[in-house]
């Protein structure tokens, strides 16, 4: 085991005010049953889950009310015992309205019976581990949402090499991931080594940035008996660093191909966030019921890392950590670079809430953009390579088809060029757009070809 | 030799060897090609404005004679073109009753309120994309024009957050049906006058919380008319404009206020075009 | 060899047949919205320049000339002919084209009966008679003239696309903008004046 710096550091890139001391040093509180939770079926990246269960019906923690529905989807399970109140069209954190299943807890919080752990996993065949990953619901948890399963079972012509464990937290104010490393390290450990049997991966790299010094020694102690090819990577402080294309090329120097994956380059990034839930359904045999949310801001009285239940209303989240003090203008489910405003605070946490972020007025302006004057900032700051003020310019010529020719397809929409702006031109919300119209006429084109071959 | 006449033979013997060698090329070198296509696009209005669905003008008259298209697809050109191209064709004009698109939404900033204040991109994918969308109304009208900025005549007005199209200045393309995010506009025959204003799919408690002219499928209306001319897809009214709906009476008796009659949209056309279109 | 490096770089930047010598500006406003069209017509433009300086240089050398078949100086009537000569080759051209190499003639087709008495053509053709190239040379400077046509149509219709996608105020929307354009793109090649002594 060894601490290295990161080898290599990809151009563009920003530094925004991070203000993660708001939350840094406030140990994780786990917060008490709230009254209702709406479980929505949408917590992953791929199809949402069916509700399999009815109104009326009573609940185990950990009970499967949702059935993936497809192989790029994940299950969802009971976050707590009671019954099942409604099952009802809620809308998530994106504000698209999709079923929920709402339970009201008997406080009794009883898990179902079958839960078994695996302490000797090793023992275990890779399928029956990832067997276990899959039943357990388990997402990606740095905010994607990319089912686990999915991810850890490569098509066999891909060989992964490298595993890498994400603790970047690069957003600006989330600190969740920063906690678990402080408190959960040892299990973060194990999990890592549960990921590294089911790909096989020799190497691994746990990456974390150099503003978290805490969690670096934590995982050092973790880790120190470790053999083998074994390093916690010191990253440079810098947003997009937790993206996974530039972390890789951070830590190995290669380059993920546009339009491929990262398996291309024999790699595979988990969040620790991740890491943590493969070692709690492994190792514990406990599908993925919490997580821990990040509540913070200014406006926040108390803010702090709560373990919350899936299915907590961020009103709940709020008032736990003491409501708010003062005005708040705006708030964020996620970070503030790739998170998503919200208007209503019934809206409940998921697999993929890393944060919750109250923003005061002085930090919410409503800008009105001028025109672009060629400055190259966005291109500068791009950690993609891409030319957004170019892409935005034929986005709003709607011409999207030129867009895509000049690889709009590879924006990872992560928001340095519209944060460098000095037009303040809303140039990721241009990408966002028009990335949904390339994604209809990828659609169109896949079935224009599926008519000629069936003619 | 004088030298006009040299001039004229070097010249003409230049001239003569060129004429020779194009007619020998146009000889053997000639290309067979349908001479129909071109006399096809020349019955085309020429506008290209694509609401065929073929890329412009001469690109359908390609495929009428090579795929065997429909020869009623051109909207502009109306009625002349498809005789026109009946006649050349030797087939039966199919009726193609001109049609024109509406937006089947009512709730306009006064009466459809909205859930927060949205300050991005003026688009209406984007601002659907963006909490899905600013409107209360989950399947109301935006307002952010991206329907009256695709439309090649100018027919849609956006006022008070809400579009409207002008009937009498639509050429039937379809264009702005293609790029609406809500799926709102739809092509209706033009002689039509009576619509219910409203594509709400939730519920009637729901509908009367995020709008004051919405259905809020208390099936009234399907019990007025005859021949099922209304009909209820779940909780909202829809007019089958294949059947004959014209019960002024409804518009009273309507408890959502949704069911307008739009001044007829026919009269405008002949007016215009100097002909009747039914 | 430093003859016709001189001539190229000549007929390229210093005395650009756009921008400078201003031959051929109604394809350089005409075709330079699109770039894939541009590059067509550049093909084309390139195709039918070198080989009209070859023909015109034929006709002008052994019909028009003292020492040509005639014996004869038939000068006086060489635009009549090189305009006779240049429009039935590139016609001759498109015929054979089509049905020889029809991909060909999908990419080209539709320019080369807009070129054919395109006033570049006719200026390489007789500069060529004018700077007493002999045969060679006239080639080279047809094929870089056409170079240059190509250079300042690319250039420009780069611009032009992003001028597209630009709010221009409502007076300069249009040709307007694009004209400007030209001008200042002209301007700037004003700068390869003094390259070549």
């Amino acid at each position: 085991m060894k601490i290295e710096n990161a080898q290599f550091r990809v151009d563009g890139g920003i530094h925004p005010v991070y203000n993660k001391h708001l939350a840094k040093d406030n140990a994780i509180q786990a917060m008490p049953l709230p009254s209702l939770l709406r479980v929505s079926m949408s917590q992953h990246l791929g199809a949402p889950a069916k509700p399999v269960v009815a109104k009326g019906d009573t609940v185990l923690r950990g009970q499967i009310i949702g059935e993936p529905a497809g192989f790029i989807s994940a299950a969802v399970h009971a976050p707590t015992s009671g019954t099942v109140k409604a099952i009802v069209q809620a809308p998530t954190a994106t504000g698209q309205s999709v079923a929920a299943v709402e339970i009201e807890p008997d406080c009794e919080d009883k898990w179902r019976d079958d839960i078994k752990g695996n302490p000797n996993w090793e023992s275990l065949e890779v399928k029956e581990l990832i067997d276990l990953v899959s039943d357990a619901g388990v997402a990606g948890m740095g905010g994607a949402g990319f089912p686990t399963h999915v991810k850890l079972s490569p098509p066999p012509n891909k060989t992964i090499d490298t595993l890498i464990i994400n603790g970047a937290e690069c957003e600006p104010y989330l600190t969740a991931d920063n906690r678990l490393m402080i408190e959960q390290a040892e299990n973060i450990w194990t999990g890592c080594r549960i990921i590294m049997k089911i790909l096989g991966a020799q190497t691994v790299r746990v990456a974390i940035e150099d503003n978290k010094p805490e969690a670096i020694e934590a995982m050092e102690m973790a880790m120190a008996s470790t053999e083998g090819n074994v390093a916690i990577v010191k990253l440079k402080t810098e947003y997009p660093q937790g993206a996974e294309k530039q972390q890789i090329f951070a830590i190995t120097g290669k380059e993920v191909p546009s339009a491929g994956l990262p398996m291309d380059v024999g790699a595979v990034v988990e969040n620790v966030g991740t890491t943590l839930a493969v070692w709690d359904a492994v190792v514990n045999g406990k599908p993925l019921t919490e997580r821990v949310t990040s509540v913070t801001g200014t406006p926040v009285s108390k803010p702090g890392n709560i373990r919350n239940r899936i299915g907590t209303s961020y009103g709940d989240l709020i008032e736990f950590c003491g409501g708010t003090e003062g005005d708040t203008a705006k708030i964020i489910s996620g970070g503030p670079m790739m998170g998503f405003a919200q208007s209503s605070l019934e809206v409940t946490t998921t697999k993929t809430t890393s944060g919750l972020l109250l923003l005061p007025p002085k930090l919410v302006t409503n800008y009105s953009s001028t025109p672009c004057i060629s400055c190259g900032r966005c291109v500068d700051g791009c950690p993609m390579y891409l030319m957004p003020c170019e892409l935005s310019q034929m986005i709003e010529a709607e011409d999207y088809s030129a867009a895509r020719e000049i690889n709009l397809m590879d924006c990872i929409e992560c928001g340095c060029c519209a944060f460098q702006c000095p037009a303040h031109r809303p140039l990721v919300q241009h990408m966002r757009q028009g990335k949904g119209q390339v994604m209809i006429m990828m659609r169109e084109e896949k079935e224009k070809e599926a008519e000629k071959t069936k003619d | 030799m004088h030298p006009v006449l040299t001039t004229t033979l070097a010249i003409g013997g230049v001239g003569a060897a060129c004429g020779g060698a194009l007619a020998m090329a146009a000889k053997f070198l000639a290309v067979h090609e349908d001479p129909r296509i071109e006399e096809t696009a020349n019955l085309l209005p020429g506008a290209n404005c694509g609401g065929c669905a073929y890329a412009g003008c001469a690109d359908y008259a390609k495929a009428i004679i090579l795929d065997d298209a429909e020869i009623n697809l051109c909207a502009p050109g109306g009625e002349s073109t498809l005789c026109a191209l009946a006649a050349m064709m030797g087939v039966e004009a199919s009726a193609a009753e001109k049609k024109v698109a509406i937006v089947l939404c009512g709730g306009d900033s006064d009466k459809a309120p909205r859930k927060f204040a949205y300050n991005g991109i003026a688009d209406c994918t984007a601002a659907n994309s963006t909490g899905a969308g600013d409107k209360k109304c989950a399947y109301g009208c935006l307002g952010y024009g991206s329907c009256s900025r695709a439309c090649p005549t100018g027919a849609i007005e956006i006022s008070k957050g809400l579009a409207t199209i002008h009937p009498e200045l639509c050429i039937g393309c379809g264009a702005c049906v293609k790029t609406c995010p809500r799926k709102l506009i739809h092509m209706i025959p033009a002689s039509r006058t009576m619509h219910i204003l409203c594509s709400s799919k939730d519920k009637g408690p729901i509908v009367k919380k995020a709008c004051s002219v919405g259905c809020i499928g208390c099936t009234k209306c399907t019990k007025m008319v005859e021949d099922e001319a209304i009909t209820m897809q779940g909780p909202l009214a829809i007019v089958d404009y294949t059947k004959d709906y014209t019960n002024e009476e409804t518009i009273e008796a309507c408890p959502g206020k949704c069911i307008k009659k739009v001044p007829a949209v026919a009269k405008a056309m002949a007016g215009r075009q100097g002909s009747t279109v039914d | 060899m430093t003859e016709y490096v001189l001539i190229i770089i000549g007929a390229v930047l210093v005395n650009n047949f756009v921008l400078t010598r201003f031959l051929g500006i109604c394809p350089f406003l005409g075709v330079s919205k699109k770039l894939d069209t541009a590059l067509g017509m550049c093909g084309a433009v390139i195709f039918v320049m070198t080989a009209a300086s070859a023909v015109t240089w034929l006709i002008s050398r052994f019909i028009l000339s003292a020492d040509g078949i005639f014996y004869t100086d038939l000068q006086y009537m060489q635009t009549i002919a090189f305009i006779l000569v240049i429009a039935s080759f590139v016609q001759l051209v498109d015929i054979a084209m089509k049905k020889i190499v029809p991909a060909l003639h999908g990419a080209l087709g539709i320019f080369l009966p807009l070129i054919t008495t395109n006033c570049a053509v006719m200026g390489v053709a007789i500069l060529n008679v004018q700077l007493k190239y002999n045969f060679m040379k006239a080639v080279v400077f047809g094929f870089a003239a056409s170079l240059g046509f190509s250079l300042a149509l690319i250039i420009f219709t780069g611009l032009r696309e992003k001028i597209d996608r630009a709010n221009p105020p409502k007076a300069f929307q249009g040709v307007a903008i694009a004209l400007i354009t030209a001008g200042l793109l002209s301007l700037a090649f004003m700068g390869f004046a003094g390259l070549v002594k």
